[in-house]
């Protein structure tokens, strides 16, 4: 056995090993632990706290006596009144239609450059890709030029053509993906069977392309429901979002305990959101089953 | 020769910190020294001055807030200077190596937010005003000395859809405030509340809420009325003059009183040169020196000497330059309690909103 030989055949035997596997897992497990777990805690202690005096969070000890216990304040003010709610409520109102209007616009390019041929694909992914080469703030920008003229500036509207415009390539992205792993075969015997045009969308493109409609409108949903940028330049006074209700606590008003009550509730309802999600696909993934 | 250029690199490296050394560190407003003066600064204590900039004071504080560190001088507002006090975040000032303190005003000296005068020195003022298209409004018949002309709907509505406000909680409900007859200090909620309903009875002739903006459209002649700060001001009637425009803009202080704005000098406690640092805090008090930034965009300025030194139209303006028995009737913003906070932030949501 030479000492290369030797030496594959005992990484292959550690690969199967519990130990390779804890070196694999163990740093992107500590990175998660380090980086979401341990700041998602301290969101939630200080959403429990009281805002200090200048900002930032009221001392726990004052000349060496325990002063401030934990506290709901900021969740009863939160739900003291509907005002709050109802930026919710718009929020996500609009981060859907933004992930609707992106479906409805994305598919149909992303068919387009599946079905393209295959040495003109990978230009045309570029083509998709390419806005990312300019900062995001610099194309928001650039909507304002556009807008203006259309007296669309500081309107809702503005706000979700900025939305839709920014995150059209993370739809764009999945469902190429997944509309080019699609076998033309299933197409054809469809047609053998005697299925139209719309019949074989419905019946076998739809189905399939599911799972890359689900991904896509994940990154597309989340992002756009945390948004203040946005908002900010495209949307007038009342287009507020959660985005910016949350800036708004950190940097305007220094009041840490409420904008980690507000981030910590938009978790929330993200994870809701995602959960519900992805019990919805695991049920179309077992009729999608049945037609592979 | 291989080995005299590795000794040239070498001495290169070694340079490099005692180079750093007499660097200062000043967390500044953008725009608010002459690139001349900066280094007219740099040539008189033969060191470097570096710049970082922040367009608010809640800006500023938050980064401190959040650790930013190194920086020798600061110029906060008065509002944030008693907050970084309280915090002891700042350096008391060695009056003995500041000659020129005396240049400052009578009327600027140990302000409420630094009583004792130990920790701020002051550079540069405003007062947030109307600016007013002065053709426009005398052909309509309105009054320009008053906050009812952005507040009371008879007046409005002869103007709607030409009027911007400051995108900014404290600043609107100041003026609110001060045109209800209450302080911009005030800790009554319930006045508060008045100035609330006074903005949402008058926010639907606004046709924006503005933090720069409005000195273009004000100069272009886009917006006829517009709610900002004096230097601001200054600047769209520069504008307006230089583009020859058929119309001309002006600002006045309402009679009701306003918002003054006083931005100082203060050391962060954790700046690493507080000799550089007094230096160049004694060298802007200079007349010619502290008269830089009145010249350079339209500021108020808190130094006697130099009021010679500075353009006439700018040191003769009222609104820039306000008389002694004007001065009383401006107020400067206070933080308060964190609840105070909470419940206006609350308002003002309303107010965009609704």
């Amino acid at each position: 056995m030479t000492s290369a030989r030797r030496r594959f055949w005992c990484i292959s035997n550690l690969n199967s090993g519990k130990l390779a596997r804890w070196a694999v897992t163990l740093p992107p497990s500590l990175f998660l632990v380090v980086f979401f777990l341990l700041p998602a805690l301290i969101v939630v202690a200080a959403s429990l706290r009281e805002p200090g005096e200048f900002g930032g969070l009221a001392p726990l000890f004052v000349d060496g006596a325990f002063t401030h216990a934990l506290t709901l304040d900021s969740y009863r003010f939160f739900f003291g009144d509907t005002i709050y709610l109802e930026i919710f409520v718009k929020s996500f109102f609009i981060a859907l239609l933004t992930t609707l209007i992106c479906i409805a616009l994305a598919y149909p390019l992303a068919w387009l450059i599946a079905r393209s041929p295959k040495r003109r694909r990978d230009l045309l992914v570029l083509l998709v890709i390419l806005p990312f080469a300019s900062n995001l703030l610099i194309r928001v920008y650039a909507w304002i030029l556009l807008l203006g003229p259309l007296n669309l500036l500081y309107t809702p509207v503005a706000v979700v053509a900025g939305m839709v415009y920014v995150h059209l390539p993370f739809m764009v992205l999945p469902l190429y993906t997944n509309l080019e792993k699609h076998d033309p075969a299933l197409l054809e015997a469809a047609q053998d069977l005697g299925a139209g045009t719309w019949t074989r969308f419905w019946r076998v493109t739809f189905p399939l392309s599911l799972p890359g409609i689900f991904s896509g409108s994940a990154l597309v949903f989340i992002p756009v429901l945390g948004m203040f940028a946005i908002p900010e330049l495209l949307g007038g006074t009342g287009d507020l979002m959660i985005g910016n209700l949350i800036k708004e606590q950190f940097l305007d008003n220094r009041d840490w305990p409420f904008g980690a009550t507000l981030s910590l509730l938009l978790t929330v309802a993200v994870l809701l959101c995602a959960g519900l999600a992805t019990l919805a696909a695991k049920k179309s993934f077992k009729g999608t089953e049945a037609v592979t | 020769m291989m080995r005299r250029l590795l000794l040239c690199l070498l001495l290169l490296v070694q340079a490099r910190p005692a180079l750093a050394d007499d660097v200062l560190y000043l967390y500044n407003w953008n725009n608010y020294i002459s690139d001349a003066t900066v280094s007219r600064f740099e040539t008189h204590c033969r060191c470097t001055l570096k710049q970082d900039y922040y367009s608010d004071n809640e800006e500023m504080l938050a980064k401190l807030e959040a650790g930013a560190v190194g920086y020798d001088v600061l110029v906060p507002t008065g509002n944030a200077v008693e907050s970084l006090i309280r915090r002891g975040a700042l350096r008391p000032l060695d009056q003995a190596r500041l000659p020129h303190l005396g240049n400052i005003q009578a009327e600027y000296r140990n302000p409420w937010y630094d009583p004792s005068g130990h920790y701020a020195v002051p550079y540069a003022t405003s007062v947030t005003l109307l600016g007013y298209n002065v053709d426009k409004l005398r052909e309509l018949d309105l009054p320009t000395d008053t906050w009812a002309l952005i507040f009371e709907p008879r007046h409005l509505a002869k103007i709607k859809g030409k009027v911007t406000v400051l995108n900014s909680q404290r600043e609107l409900m100041a003026a609110a405030m001060r045109y209800l007859g209450h302080s911009v200090q005030s800790h009554e909620l319930a006045q508060w509340q008045q100035a609330k309903r006074l903005l949402l009875r008058a926010k639907p002739y606004w046709a924006a809420f503005s933090n720069s903006t409005y000195i273009k459209d004000l100069a272009i002649g886009n917006i006829w009325v517009a709610h900002g700060y004096s230097n601001d001001m200054y600047r769209a009637q520069q504008d307006a003059l230089a583009a020859h425009r058929p119309f001309s803009i002006g600002f006045a202080t309402p009679k009701e009183g306003a918002v003054l704005a006083v931005d100082n000098f203060v050391l962060h406690k954790d700046g690493r040169r507080p000799d550089l640092a007094l230096r160049f805090i004694d060298f802007m008090l200079e007349g010619a020196n502290a008269a830089d930034v009145s010249n350079l965009i339209g500021a108020g300025n808190p130094n006697a000497a130099a009021l010679p030194h500075i353009q006439p139209e700018i040191a003769g303006h009222p609104a820039i330059f306000p008389p002694a028995a004007e001065l009383r009737r401006l107020e400067m913003l206070r933080d308060f309690d964190p609840q105070l906070r909470r419940a206006l932030s609350r308002m003002w949501t309303e107010v965009k909103v609704r």
